[in-house]
């Protein structure tokens, strides 16, 4: 009996390997690490460099810079216009809310003094009577020169200057401010 | 037939090679990596038991002494056959810088299904447990279709020591699911 006789393999038969997969395809990354040692090898060649490739890149970069610029350009410009005209806007609002709540809280502040009208204290009223006059006649001095053409500031501006001592109307016309 | 949608036949092995020797055409190896790459990967998988990153090493190497020495390559045979061959002596060499067996055909002998484990395998555990000459033997022969002539060819042994190696591999991986399955 010879070798081969005795390890006839089709005593044994087949074996059972018909489900296993015969094919399997490894990692992208083996072919790049392959194709990169058969060039560093000089086995592959190097790739080559296509020059309109390269130049229509350049061209296309250039133009995506350049487009880029300028939109960033006048976007800029739009953006401080814009932060501009807000804050202007945001500051007219926030004068007109002043002139509005100091003038509540003035008048609040006469209705106050007429309450106390009648008491002992007449020297201090009068002060008061005289500084609420003189803030009067400011603000119709303010209200003249918003307004130019505003006949009641201006009639109330001509009354008041009658009524107060000229030192102080030459104060106030000085300052613009009335200090008390 | 609708002939609009076929494509056109892709080159063949051969003059895609050629391509690769006259010049180093990257886009011909490529095509001759995907095309062969998946059936070699998936042997030299099986052979390494499964150890991807030996695996991926060797496919590498058997591509690199491909290219090498492909102006070497008679054209007798499918270059299929040729890969496979430098990819099983890839695996060899591997095994033995692991101070593995590869071939040792008398001392394997002594080798018994029962020195494996008994819990549930299924075919490819069964084929792992097995020792290298064994399992490479098998896979060519039942698995890839190659005669003994080509199988001592690709490991440059004889046709003889193929069929006693494909005897002893069938009867030890038989044992080893007969085993698995008695033991559950």
């Amino acid at each position: 009996m010879t070798h081969d006789e005795r390890h006839d393999e089709d005593s044994v038969g087949a074996a059972p390997l018909e489900g296993l997969a015969r094919k399997r395809m490894p990692g992208r990354l083996l072919e790049e690490r392959t194709v990169r040692a058969l060039r560093v090898r000089g086995l592959l060649a190097a790739p080559r460099i296509q020059w309109s490739w390269v130049t229509a890149a350049l061209a296309a970069s250039i133009a995506l810079f350049t487009g880029g610029f300028a939109l960033g350009q006048m976007n800029a410009t739009r953006t401080v216009a814009g932060v501009i005209l807000a804050e202007r806007e945001q500051t007219a609002m926030e004068a007109a809310l002043m002139v509005q709540r100091t003038g509540s809280a003035h008048v609040m502040a006469l209705a106050r003094l007429a309450t106390l009208s009648d008491s002992t204290a007449n020297g201090a009223v009068e002060q008061g009577r005289e500084a609420a006059k003189a803030a009067l006649y400011a603000a119709a001095g303010e209200l003249a020169s918003l307004a130019p053409d505003d006949p009641v500031a201006a009639q109330i501006r001509r009354y008041l200057s009658s009524t107060l001592p000229t030192r102080a109307t030459q104060e106030i016309e000085q300052r613009s401010v009335v200090w008390f | 037939m609708d002939v609009t949608s076929r494509e056109p036949p892709e080159p063949g092995d051969r003059s895609l090679a050629q391509m690769v020797l006259e010049r180093g055409d990257e886009r011909a190896f490529r095509t001759l990596y995907r095309r062969h790459t998946p059936l070699l990967y998936q042997f030299v998988l099986r052979t390494l038991e499964g150890n991807e990153q030996d695996a991926e090493d060797v496919i590498q190497e058997t591509w690199m002494r491909a290219v090498e020495n492909l102006e070497s390559f008679r054209w007798e045979g499918p270059l299929k056959n040729w890969l496979l061959g430098i990819a099983l002596n890839c695996c060899r060499t591997l095994f033995r810088r692991k101070d593995r067996a590869w071939l040792e055909l008398d001392e394997r002998f002594g080798w018994s299904a029962t020195d494996g484990p008994e819990e549930h395998i299924d075919v490819e555990r069964a084929l792992e447990l097995l020792p290298p000459g064994y399992r490479t033997v098998l896979l060519l022969h039942d698995l890839e279709g190659y005669k003994h002539h080509e199988i001592a060819e690709l490991l440059g042994t004889t046709a003889g020591t193929s069929k006693s190696q494909l005897f002893h591999a069938r009867r030890s991986l038989r044992s080893l699911l007969l085993g698995a399955a008695q033991s559950r």
